[in-house]
């Protein structure tokens, strides 16, 4: 007698013994759709967005957990954001994605959700893609015919629409985590805990002294697809991290990005908001990658943090 | 840290901080919620709602969901009997000709479960004509505007004007030193309980109905059940279920209580209907968005001297008794401190949205957001210390306001003290711009006492006690989780003299209970406090009369503590209460021990000019809140919250604070975060991943100080606190951003983007000072 | 499908459908109704329980993917029968229940957190309960309750 007035049409549901069995399947069945977690395919599925006659069941499969190897970090895709959250090895070398994981949804939905997941549902807004894109992420699927490897940026291609080939899956995300590379992930949200993101900003910055070797952006929810910010190497590298050099990739940021006005914030002052979180996500993940940042501080959700970086303006990194 | 500010009675169990009677059931899970009910036969309900805001309907087909296997019912304006209902009777369960919001109800179903429910709903084919809508109350005053009710004798949708004026308004204003002026606006929020609303309705095989619904005002609920629907309001019973939260959301008859009983009848099998989220926030009802226009002046010395006030109700599509949440609004616009001259000139206007109900605080948070804003402008444009400045200009004991509300019991100054010293106010208020912290503070005024909007303002109450010993209390009274059964039973067990575990409390059933108005303006523990206060009474004497028959001893001599009956005092020769009964019970021509009693408060009705005595008592309170802005987000933290509440007395200290904590979170929300913003004539936060409710992460702690006044009327000196802590938070917030970062809030909820404007406009106050002319921010 | 499941220490064998929630199960195939329902979509937490020592949010939760798990619900936290548990006794004395509608979900969330080893720490434990919402009593007495058993269980 559970309400649930939206009724989702009758499917059945398939668990595979392992991967090879998964993309089979799924080969096989045209329309059907993997769950994991489920925390976005149940959703979907009561409200009336997918109607499907078979359910994958993945979330049993070993796809290898969290693997780091040279400066290669391999995560699985049915490894829990949960276990992102909670990893020692990435508190260490990648913050941003435990800064990601840890404001995704509660507890509940993180013991749930998985990585793969949260990039094959490819929500504009969702947490873990900015990160993982400024590690220069590339994405291992299994599909019938065989396993491949394409950069995750080209890995979701609209709201909700992805590159997989049918009966393809993703089996795991490999991140280029170079020693002393810094990194951050910070957000605006209108609560301040269990919220989806009105602007998702990543960086990742790597420094040979004063000197900047590295910097990348990474932008969410807003654009349709997660997205990496072009063009700072041109006037970051080989520079310092002065105030102009922040200004100007706040404004690169704000230009390359085109959000929508909605419940989360209006066009105009996410492009405004996307400025300030990329100027002070750059500062965190440098003043990281200097070795000045508080070790075991995780950066507030939305960066501002008077007490470790003071001033509103975007001076330089000390 | 809570602080009682007690005068320390001595009562064995009235101001004990006892734990909620109900809690042992509802930490294990064995409440049975609507929901929870296993009942044979019961069918699934769902509802056709209107995807349009404005539209004609032009036809309904509906023979293609009858046809489905499964389905019992279908029912639409074209195959039911009602009626109007509402306030004006400008509403109707289902639809007959026009919907005006979307979520506008057309047809119903009720099928096996609801999948074929859904399913059914899917091939009921309604054909609209689309009409010009209007969202917007000024607008839809406009000549030319959409009329949203054509049947009715109104102009530009206008429903109800309110205007009400006192003192020598244009003097007064010659008199100010300063003025200030501004529009202040809220949003469309809602009550959002975690329990979404469930009905069950059956028809026994003689016609007899039986509603279970979480509805707190059952009795007015009958009568306008039979009245709508043509059914004999004596064959009629409501039981109300545990209720997994209102704050007026469930408070009155909506259309899908109606709905509900229709389809039982159609297909004589009983009919369960629960709200899905989505439709709790689309098609019940909500807080209604005020809009005003405020004045304000003070003289030189810092008096309050007048306030000038425009008010515009966005009411919605129909007028659910929400439409009179205005009266609320004039009460604190004309008698939240002394002010000797104001005028209100109000506008309740239809527009084609989801329209007001009772949500708990009914204007004040609306109110009080354009009031206190105004309260700080002003104090700052004379350079006087706000709370000092509140405390020259608050109301006191034994006066009474410009509208006739005659003040008993006043703690306001106690409050105001309580949370300056307790916030630190005085030395921090100012002095943290560079860390972008700021402080701010907010006083209300809110009926304490009952509140007379019907004939009668009263409550029943009866009493049993059996030879067991066990009271029995049965009350008009509803229980929503607020803890109204325990204090309830607190009252009881005092008066009497027994231990507070052996009273029970009964309130479900209106076959049993005694008449109420109903759960609503904070009157529980004050109105139906006082009922179970003389029922108990009549019970002890009855109890006392039977002891000094069997004892031999008059019962002028005997008394009753903790459950023995003592001869003067005498503990050596005391006889167990319960015995004294058992002794009167078990002869021949035995009797009883029953009382009953009808409280009604000592209060009048407002007469057509707005003023009266609406209630026996009135609550004052007072928060200082400390906010956190990041001034390149816009992202507000509010980093502490004082809350400082009159409560006459603290008959359970524990449940007073849970009303005042969960308010002022409920408060935090709506100044912050909580919003159903339509666009495009598509709910954007239908849900409660965006409509944004506070989560535990959200509010700080909340430091509640209870000032007691001991009222002369209310039971043992109480007065309402169920709605005081919502008020507050919105104007306490946007006072503390004011400090903060130096600009002026206009409307809540202060979502980011909203705040990133205003620190881009440089929205300040407007101060007109008339000493120099000139005109300031 | 067939669906085995442990369920606060009994065994039980359902038939259900294969793309039944786990909350359906629980509700109303099995009659276990001290887990509610908010939202249906994973944001109110009122369906909380754990699954092999971990919390779901139950009305996202495919039965199917649990088959052979152990479950435990508001029902089963203190073991067998009527009895209450620390924490649920904590919920009583502080007042941390009102309407009780968030009540068994809250617990359960609570319950893991505290078994997790969190520390009696009110903004851990705040976030950490972030996905269960309450609309009655401000979170005030609820926090004051788990700080308490974290602590004294420590």
């Amino acid at each position: 007698m559970t309400a649930a007035p939206v009724a989702a049409p009758a499917a059945e549901v398939f668990r595979p013994a392992d991967v090879a069995e998964a993309v089979r399947f799924l080969a096989d069945h045209p329309g059907a759709v993997p769950i994991a977690g489920g925390t976005d395919v149940m959703i979907d599925r009561r409200l009336g967005r997918l109607s499907t006659g078979w359910l994958v069941d993945i979330s049993h499969l070993d796809t290898g957990g969290i693997v780091r190897d040279g400066d290669d970090l391999t995560i699985g895709a049915t490894t829990t954001i949960r276990s992102i959250e909670t990893s020692r090895e990435l508190a260490d070398t990648a913050p941003a994605l435990v800064e990601a994981a840890r404001v995704l949804g509660s507890v509940q939905i993180r013991n749930m959700a998985t990585l793969g997941g949260n990039l094959c549902h490819a929500t504009p807004s969702a947490e873990m893609p900015p990160p993982l894109l400024v590690f220069g992420s590339s994405a291992a699927l299994a599909g019938p015919s065989g396993e491949r490897s394409i950069d995750l940026a080209d890995l979701a291609t609209g709201p909700g629409t992805t590159s997989l080939a049918p009966g393809e899956m993703l089996v795991s995300v490999t991140a280029a985590v170079p020693d002393g590379i810094g990194s951050c992930y910070i957000r605006q949200t209108i609560r301040w805990a269990m919220d989806l993101a009105g602007a998702g900003v990543a960086a990742s910055v790597e420094t040979d002294g004063d000197t900047v070797t590295a910097l990348r952006v990474g932008l969410g929810a807003v654009s349709p697809i997660p997205m990496l910010v072009p063009g700072l190497d041109d006037i970051a590298v080989g520079h310092v991290l002065d105030p102009d050099v922040l200004a100007e990739a706040a404004a690169r940021a704000r230009d390359a990005c085109s959000p929508i006005s909605d419940a989360r914030g209006t066009a105009d002052y996410r492009r405004h908001v996307v400025a300030v979180l990329t100027a002070r996500a750059i500062r965190i993940a440098a003043a990281r990658a200097r070795g000045t940042w508080p070790i075991d501080r995780l950066a507030p959700p939305n960066g501002f943090d008077p007490e470790v970086l003071p001033g509103r303006e975007n001076g330089p990194v000390r | 840290m809570a602080v009682t500010q007690a005068t320390s009675d001595a009562h064995s169990v009235v101001g004990k901080r006892i734990p909620k009677l109900d809690a042992p059931d509802k930490v294990t899970g064995a409440t049975v919620y609507a929901d929870d009910m296993r009942i044979p036969g019961l069918l699934t309900a769902a509802i056709k709602r209107s995807p349009h805001a404005h539209a004609r309907i032009v036809s309904i087909d509906v023979s293609k969901a009858e046809a489905l296997p499964g389905v019992h019912a279908v029912i639409h304006a074209g195959n039911v009997t009602q009626r109007s209902f509402g306030y004006g009777h400008d509403n109707e369960p289902l639809k007959s000709r026009k919907v005006r919001c979307i979520g506008d109800e057309v047809a119903a179903v009720a099928a096996v479960d609801a999948e074929i429910a859904q399913q059914a709903l899917d091939l009921i084919d309604v054909d609209y004509d689309l009409l010009p809508e209007v969202d917007d109350p000024h607008a839809a005053m406009l000549p030319g505007a959409p009329v949203i009710h054509e049947e009715l004798d109104i102009e530009g949708n206008v429903s109800m004007r309110w205007d009400f004026e006192t003192g020598d308004l244009a003097a007064a204003e010659r008199d100010s030193a300063v003025i200030v002026e501004g529009t202040y606006s809220s949003p469309q929020a809602a009550p959002a309980p975690i329990e979404t609303h469930v009905v069950i309705a059956d028809f026994d095989p003689t016609g007899h109905l039986t509603v279970i619904s979480p509805v707190h005002m059952v009795f007015m609920y009958r009568k306008e059940l039979a009245d709508c629907l043509g059914l004999d309001w004596q064959r009629i019973t409501i039981k109300q279920p545990p209720v997994g939260g209102s704050f007026g959301g469930k408070i009155d008859i909506d259309t899908h209580d109606f709905i509900t009983v229709l389809l039982a009848k159609a297909a004589q099998r009983p009919v369960k209907l629960a709200l899905t989220r989505e439709e709790e926030f689309i098609g019940a009802r909500t807080r209604q968005p005020i809009h005003f226009k405020l004045r304000t002046g003070a003289d030189a010395d810092g008096n309050i001297t007048f306030r000038d006030a425009e008010v515009v109700s966005d009411n919605g599509a129909y007028n659910a008794w929400g439409s009179h949440a205005m009266l609320v609004a004039m009460n604190t616009v004309t008698s939240l401190y002394q002010v000797p001259a104001s005028r209100v000139r109000s506008a309740v206007v239809y527009t084609n949205k989801n329209y007001g109900g009772s949500v708990r605080g009914f204007g004040n948070p609306q109110a009080t957001f354009a009031v206190e804003q105004q309260t700080e402008e002003l104090a700052d444009a004379l350079g006087i210390d706000p709370i000092a400045f509140r405390l020259q200009n608050a109301n006191t004991a034994d006066s009474t306001t410009t509208q006739g509300l005659e003040i008993t019991t006043c703690g306001l100054t106690e409050c105001l003290e309580a949370v300056r010293d307790r916030s630190g106010w005085v030395e921090r208020r100012g002095t943290q711009r560079e860390k972008f912290r700021g402080l701010g503070a907010a006083t209300y005024i809110h009926v304490g006492g009952g509140a007379r909007i019907y004939g009668s303002d009263g409550c029943g109450a009866m009493i049993k006690i059996d030879d067991s010993g066990q009271v029995a209390l049965i009350s008009g009274s509803s229980e929503l989780g607020q803890g109204s059964e325990t204090v309830l039973a607190m009252i009881v067990a005092e008066e009497i003299g027994v231990p507070v575990d052996v009273v029970t409390v009964t309130n479900s059933d209106t076959d049993v209970k005694p008449w109420d108005v109903g759960v609503h303006a904070s009157r529980t523990t004050f109105v139906a406090g006082n009922a179970a206060r003389l029922a108990a009474r009549g019970a002890k004497a009855k109890l006392l009369e039977a002891a000094a028959e069997t004892l031999g001893i008059a019962a002028a001599e005997l008394d009753i503590e903790d459950g023995m009956i003592l001869r003067n005092g005498d503990r050596d020769t005391a006889v167990p209460y319960a015995k004294a009964i058992r002794r009167r019970l078990l002869r021949e021509q035995s009797s009883i021990i029953m009382s009953s009693a009808f409280y009604d408060p000592p209060t009048e009705k407002q007469d057509e000019g707005f003023i009266g005595n609406i209630s026996a008592a009135y609550g004052f309170g007072a928060h200082v809140a400390e906010v956190e802005v990041d001034p390149e987000t816009g992202m507000i933290r509010v980093v502490g919250l004082w809350a400082a509440h009159d409560v006459g007395r603290a008959i359970n200290p524990m449940s007073c604070e849970g009303q005042i904590e969960g308010g002022a979170v409920m408060g935090i929300g709506l100044a912050l975060t909580e919003e159903l913003p339509v666009q495009d004539g598509r709910f954007l936060a239908p849900n409660l991943h965006d409509y944004g409710m506070p989560t535990a992460a959200d509010p700080p702690r909340i430091d509640v100080t209870l000032v007691e006044t001991i009222d002369p009327e209310g039971p043992y000196g109480a007065k309402g606190i169920g709605e005081g802590g919502i008020i507050l938070p919105p104007a306490a917030i946007a006072n503390a951003v004011a400090d903060a970062i130096g600009i002026r809030p206009r409307e809540y909820p202060m979502r980011p983007w909203k705040v990133v404007d205003w620190i881009q406009r440089n929205e300040t106050s407007t101060v007109v000072d008339q000493r120099t002319g000139e005109a300031s921010a | 499908m067939k669906l085995s499941l442990t369920i606060n220490g009994d065994p039980y064998r359902e038939n259900v459908e294969s793309t039944q929630t786990l909350l359906g199960v629980l509700r109303d195939d099995i009659g276990l109704t001290g887990t509610k329902w908010g939202c249906l979509t994973g944001d109110c937490g009122s369906c909380t329980v754990l699954v092999d020592g971990r919390t779901v949010v139950s009305c996202l939760q495919l039965a199917a993917q649990v088959d052979g798990s152990t479950i435990i619900t508001v029902e089963g936290l203190a073991g067998r029968g009527r009895t209450m548990s620390d924490l649920q006794d904590a919920f009583v004395r502080h007042g941390a229940a009102q309407c009780g509608f968030c009540t068994p979900g809250m617990l359960v969330a609570a319950e893991q957190l505290i078994r997790d080893g969190i520390e009696a720490d009110e903004k851990a434990i705040r976030e950490g309960l972030s996905g269960n919402l309450c609309r009655c009593t401000g979170y005030n007495k609820i926090i004051d309750a788990v700080v308490e058993i974290a602590a004294t269980r420590g």
